[in-house]
């Protein structure tokens, strides 16, 4: 659903954007696309591109496709940086819309439970508005406060101040309830992530926690990031040469992926999944699950196993494409299909942490 | 006669409520003042205020004494955190040479081009990794965690560092393989 809003308010922002404000390389764009995309695109329609045109192309070409002018590409593998606001992410979830509460962030420390349902902003109610229209009532300048009405999970209604304030999420989260290991993670920064998850099984271990005792991962916000990060977490609990699963390039070409050496964990594992769990979360998930390393417990995944590069052209501006698919390691790919669960739960159990990790319990006590 | 009964009476009504006044004056009133001058009430009120004067004593040492622990604790981790950025800066100092000599090796003929953008790539990545880290252990005090989130926040950068530094070694291999 977030995927889908994303790419909503991408193509306002293209549609917005004025005539001739843009001037894409399009030689240099077609060029790429014919030498390295997954699928290569119709060569008539390659010829009939223009400026105007360019958005609408890469949507029917490839979903997953798109062309940043240079002033607005940020990269997606550096990871977070610090952001003034509330301290939550929006999940919007059929009619409504829901805060993913970061720890330590203004939210939380105001008290609201993750996963309260948003109902009004400053007395506005939110029915009927999408999550950017949301977005855009909470945004505000820093140390300033903003009045939420919240429905807590499966309770009443309250009203609650929260100040928007600077803040820098941990890349790795422990999360309630805190008597087990739940670690929340919900993007896969190259290079950053794995060593995030490690110092804080290992800190957790230092505070008491079982190093073998089970190990739940909460993905259920993870939309994807680093493909190869997500293959070296997996590597963390599997075997040194287990395989993790083949990057199909172009053509015929594939290459497998297997478990590097270091420091490994053999605590039973839970991955806890939904439909905002996409791309590299599914891989990472995929490849621990068809191995058998892991349980999955929640809800289907978005269905996402193609991998994407950002390839910068000439003029400072940015062109996304689909170059690679990755497929499991039995074979299949998830694009398309998801991930399914071990146990599935309803749309409204996979809002409660706490009853998903009852479900976990049970599931390995054999119930 | 009713005035020779009377006062008689009173004044043995008198005496018994003295004698069952408590001898803490804050629920007394004026029998338990009797009681209290009249049955050496007030050295035992003078020993408990000794005694709770005692005891607000041991609790405000036993507050200096936490608030000196968390004070050196505090000051420990700032001095961990001051190392972590000095790390950080002699890391980024090496990432800056590294990112230099890539440059000039993409001036040089007959390098492998590909190889050579494939690496100013990884450079300029890791460069930006390292700049996220500084800002990272900068806003450690001021990231609004508590201390042990802050705790936690500083074992994830170190592993991430250490991460980096096995990146940056890589590509420094990478460089001095292309440069020959």
């Amino acid at each position: 659903m977030r995927v889908a809003s994303f790419w909503m308010l991408a193509a306002m922002l293209a549609l917005m954007t004025p005539a001739g404000a843009q001037c894409a390389p399009l030689e240099e764009i077609r060029r790429i696309l014919l030498r390295e995309a997954l699928v290569p695109p119709n060569h008539a329609d390659l010829e009939k591109l223009d400026e105007a045109g360019l958005p609408a192309f890469l949507e029917r070409f490839d979903p997953y496709a798109r062309y940043f002018p240079a002033r607005e590409y940020q990269s997606p593998v550096t990871g977070r940086e610090a952001w003034i606001g509330i301290g939550a992410e929006l999940i919007a979830r059929g009619e409504g819309i829901y805060l993913s509460v970061f720890r330590g962030g203004a939210a939380d420390t105001a008290g609201v439970p993750d996963r309260s349902r948003l109902l009004a902003v400053d007395g506005k109610a939110v029915a009927g508005l999408d999550a950017q229209a949301v977005a855009a009532l909470l945004r505000g300048e820093e140390d300033t406060l903003v009045r939420l009405t919240l429905a807590r999970p499966g309770g009443a209604d309250f009203d609650v101040r929260v100040a928007r304030e600077a803040f820098k999420p941990l890349d790795v989260e422990p999360v309630p309830p805190g008597d087990r290991q739940v670690l929340r993670v919900r993007e896969f920064v190259g290079g950053m992530t794995r060593p995030a998850l490690q110092a804080t099984i290992d800190f957790l271990a230092r505070k008491g926690a079982g190093r073998d005792g089970l190990l739940i991962i909460d993905l259920r916000d993870a939309g994807g990031g680093d493909l190869y990060e997500a293959f070296d977490m997996a590597g963390m609990f599997l075997p040194a040469g287990t395989l993790l699963g083949t990057i199909q390039d172009r053509g015929e070409m594939a290459r497998a992926v297997r478990a590097p050496s270091g420091e490994k964990y053999s605590m039973p594992l839970a991955l806890i999944v939904g439909p905002d769990t996409a791309s590299s979360a599914e891989i990472f998930a995929g490849a621990l699950h068809r191995q058998g390393r892991a349980l999955l417990v929640g809800r289907r995944t978005h269905g996402k196993c193609s991998s994407q590069t950002d390839a910068r052209l000439s003029d400072g501006s940015v062109l996304r494409y689909t170059n690679r698919d990755v497929l499991l390691p039995d074979g299949s790919s998830c694009s398309g299909a998801g991930l399914v669960p071990d146990r599935e739960v309803s749309e409204a159990e996979l809002m409660d942490l706490a009853g998903l990790v009852r479900v976990v319990d049970s599931i390995l006590a054999g119930k | 006669m009713r005035t020779a009964i009377l006062i008689p009476m009173l004044l043995t009504a008198m005496l018994l409520g003295g004698c069952a006044g408590q001898h803490d004056p804050r629920t007394g009133g004026f029998f338990g003042g009797v009681a209290g001058l009249g049955s050496g009430g007030y050295k035992d009120r003078v020993a408990e205020r000794e005694a709770r004067l005692e005891e607000l004593r041991a609790t405000q040492r036993e507050l200096d004494a936490e608030k000196g622990q968390l004070e050196t604790q505090k000051s420990a981790v700032q001095a961990l955190v001051d190392k972590d950025q000095a790390r950080v800066k002699a890391m980024q100092a090496e990432i800056a040479a590294l990112d230099k000599k890539t440059k000039s090796l993409a001036a040089q003929d007959g390098a492998d081009a590909q190889r050579v953008a494939d690496l100013q790539k990884r450079v300029a990545d890791l460069k930006g990794k390292m700049n996220r880290q500084a800002s990272s252990l900068d806003d450690l005090e001021g990231s609004g965690l508590g201390d042990a989130d802050m705790d936690l926040r500083r074992k994830q950068l170190e592993k991430q560092r250490d991460a980096l530094r096995k990146e940056y070694d890589l590509l420094m291999k990478m460089q001095m393989e292309l440069a020959q």
